[in-house]
């Protein structure tokens, strides 16, 4: 793997579009905590009221559940980078070059799976960091608070951002076309959170819950006002095991697809 | 190892077209084997199968004797139909991919693309090659690491006349130093001053395939021209001459054909002599691959 790493890492190292993507996804999962966190702390009146509907969600504990879930409005920004990678590929044709010069379809896919893999990782990596930062530097850590409490969020946004960057990867795989990848990117996200309000509100259909993108975004409740939005919180923790266990199935799924469509089909 | 490629039985369809059909043939060691066809014969389809880019829906193949794989692949030097590389990378950067991915060195890219005639430019973006030179580079990079087998798929295409004769100079040098070149083309004056084998393909279906010299087997033919131009006068001095399939006028030669290889040009001279008849004209011509191919594939 290392091997195929090094020859991913010579088609992207001179890449503009990669640095220009990989750069603005690094920089905004910290950018737009801070954009939250300025707006929380320059438009409400620091009251003991306010404080108590608001909560304190930039500290510990609730800043775990608070930065995963604002870093989870920027899946886009990674889902193009892996689009554009992926599509990159079909439209030079080098899918075709890099089997013909010796790599198996099974090296080439394993490879751009395993890339998505390691910037899911990045990610993550940043919003743990983004999290601390918040916690230890934006706010004082209050006596008798443990640190570790919700860092759960951590890897269920891992979860949410694979789900999100392997939904990008299928569409790259099935459709070839970047333009055309991300058009049908963006309207299922819409379509879905569409189809889960129509479902879940109108219908009382719980299984909306299940649905592709919905299942990794329930994972991560809204994190804001809790006081007055925290009705779900026990029907939420029911849920969590479902909702990875799905979540994971969806991954495989996905995984499974995709590889099985490359490896069988005229490339 | 008998052959270097073997093809056997190789059907592949897109949807209702039948691409190709049940195609066999072998290519052996040292050879410079010629695919040829018209256009939409199948012979890129074939090609892209035996490099797995393709699926055929059934038959199998296999190089080196071996069932194939992607380690075979790897000593093989592949320019199939387009050059695809990485517009935003530079040639040598291309080459530096196709290199790792062969699991070759990098020192061997500054020798391909001095044969190419391509080091002058080897710092330029692939986007701003011209059509010839990023064919060019193709064959750099299938001639990456010296393979002993290449496989080119329309390797003039875009290239200057003097470009072409490169080519096909570079691939005669190629197949002395023992090669086998693996060549298709629908150029084929291209292919037959270079091959010594050929597989004719047409709508999928093989035709024919063997070497260069029994596919044209019995097909020399000797022309005559008569002082005077009397082609009467000629045709009927050799009614006479024993082994003559048949003749045929062309413009203002007669075109004598063999039952069975061909006779002696000074035979044929003597005996128009003895019948009254003084020749101007006389020569022994191959028929060439073209005519063949046209009569094949009509």
């Amino acid at each position: 793997m290392l091997s195929l790493l090094k020859v991913e890492w010579m088609k992207v190292k001179n890449y503009r579009t990669f640095w220009i993507l990989l750069a603005i996804t690094v920089v905004s999962i910290p950018g737009i905590s801070y954009m939250l966190y300025d707006i929380m702390d320059n438009s409400f009146p620091k009251s003991k009221g306010a404080t108590m509907i608001l909560g304190s969600p930039f500290a510990f504990p609730d800043v775990w559940q608070t930065v995963t879930w604002n870093s989870s409005l920027l899946f886009i920004i990674p889902a193009l980078l892996i689009i554009t990678l992926t599509t990159n590929e079909f439209t030079f044709k080098t899918h075709r070059q890099n089997v013909i010069d010796g790599w198996s379809r099974q090296q080439f896919i394993s490879v751009k799976l395993f890339e998505i893999v390691l910037l899911s990782v990045l990610c993550t990596i940043i919003v743990l960091l983004t999290v601390l930062g918040f916690g230890y530097f934006g706010n004082k850590v209050q006596a008798g608070i443990s640190v570790l409490q919700n860092s759960r969020f951590i890897l269920f946004y891992f979860v949410e951002m694979m789900t999100y960057s392997m939904i990008a990867f299928l569409l790259s795989i099935l459709i070839k076309r970047a333009g055309l990848s991300i058009g049908i990117f963006l309207i299922y996200m819409l379509v879905e959170q569409i189809a889960v309000g129509f479902l879940r509100v109108k219908l009382k259909f719980q299984g909306a819950n299940y649905l592709p993108e919905e299942v990794a975004d329930r994972l991560i409740p809204f994190p804001y006002a809790k006081a007055l939005l925290a009705r779900d919180t026990p029907q939420w923790e029911h849920l969590i095991p479902s909702l990875l266990i799905v979540a994971f199935l969806y991954l495989m799924l996905y995984g499974g697809f995709t590889a099985r469509r490359f490896l069988k089909s005229d490339l | 190892m008998s052959s270097i490629l073997s093809i056997q039985s190789v059907t592949k369809s897109y949807g209702p077209v039948r691409a190709l059909h049940q195609v066999s043939f072998d290519v052996p060691p040292g050879s410079v084997f010629g695919v040829l066809g018209p256009n939409g014969s199948g012979k890129t389809t074939l090609l892209g199968i035996v490099m797995d880019v393709l699926k055929a829906n059934s038959g199998s193949y296999s190089w080196f004797g071996e069932p194939p794989s992607e380690k075979q692949r790897r000593q093989i030097g592949t320019l199939l139909e387009t050059p695809n590389f990485y517009h935003y990378l530079s040639g040598e950067k291309n080459l530096q991919v196709a290199a790792a991915i062969k699991g070759r060195g990098q020192d061997d890219i500054p020798r391909v693309l001095q044969m190419v005639k391509l080091s002058d430019r080897k710092a330029s973006k692939f986007n701003t090659y011209s059509l010839g030179m990023k064919q060019r580079l193709a064959i750099a990079s299938a001639l990456l690491g010296n393979p002993s087998v290449l496989v080119f798929d329309e390797p003039t295409n875009g290239l200057d006349p003097v470009g072409i004769a490169q080519i096909r100079e570079l691939i005669r040098d190629l197949s002395k130093e023992g090669k086998t070149i693996i060549l298709a083309s629908h150029l084929l004056d291209e292919v037959e001053k270079v091959c010594t084998h050929v597989a004719i393909l047409q709508k999928g279906q093989l035709l024919m395939a063997g070497d260069v010299n029994e596919v044209l087997t019995n097909e020399d033919f000797v022309e005559l021209g008569t002082e005077g131009g009397s082609l009467e006068q000629l045709r009927s001095a050799l009614a006479s001459l024993t082994g003559v399939r048949h003749l045929k006028e062309q413009e203002g030669h007669l075109q004598l054909f063999f039952e069975n290889g061909s006779i002696p040009l000074s035979e044929i001279n003597r005996h128009c002599f003895q019948q009254g008849v003084v020749l101007n004209h006389l020569q022994l011509r191959k028929k060439s691959l073209e005519s063949k191919f046209m009569e094949l594939t009509k």
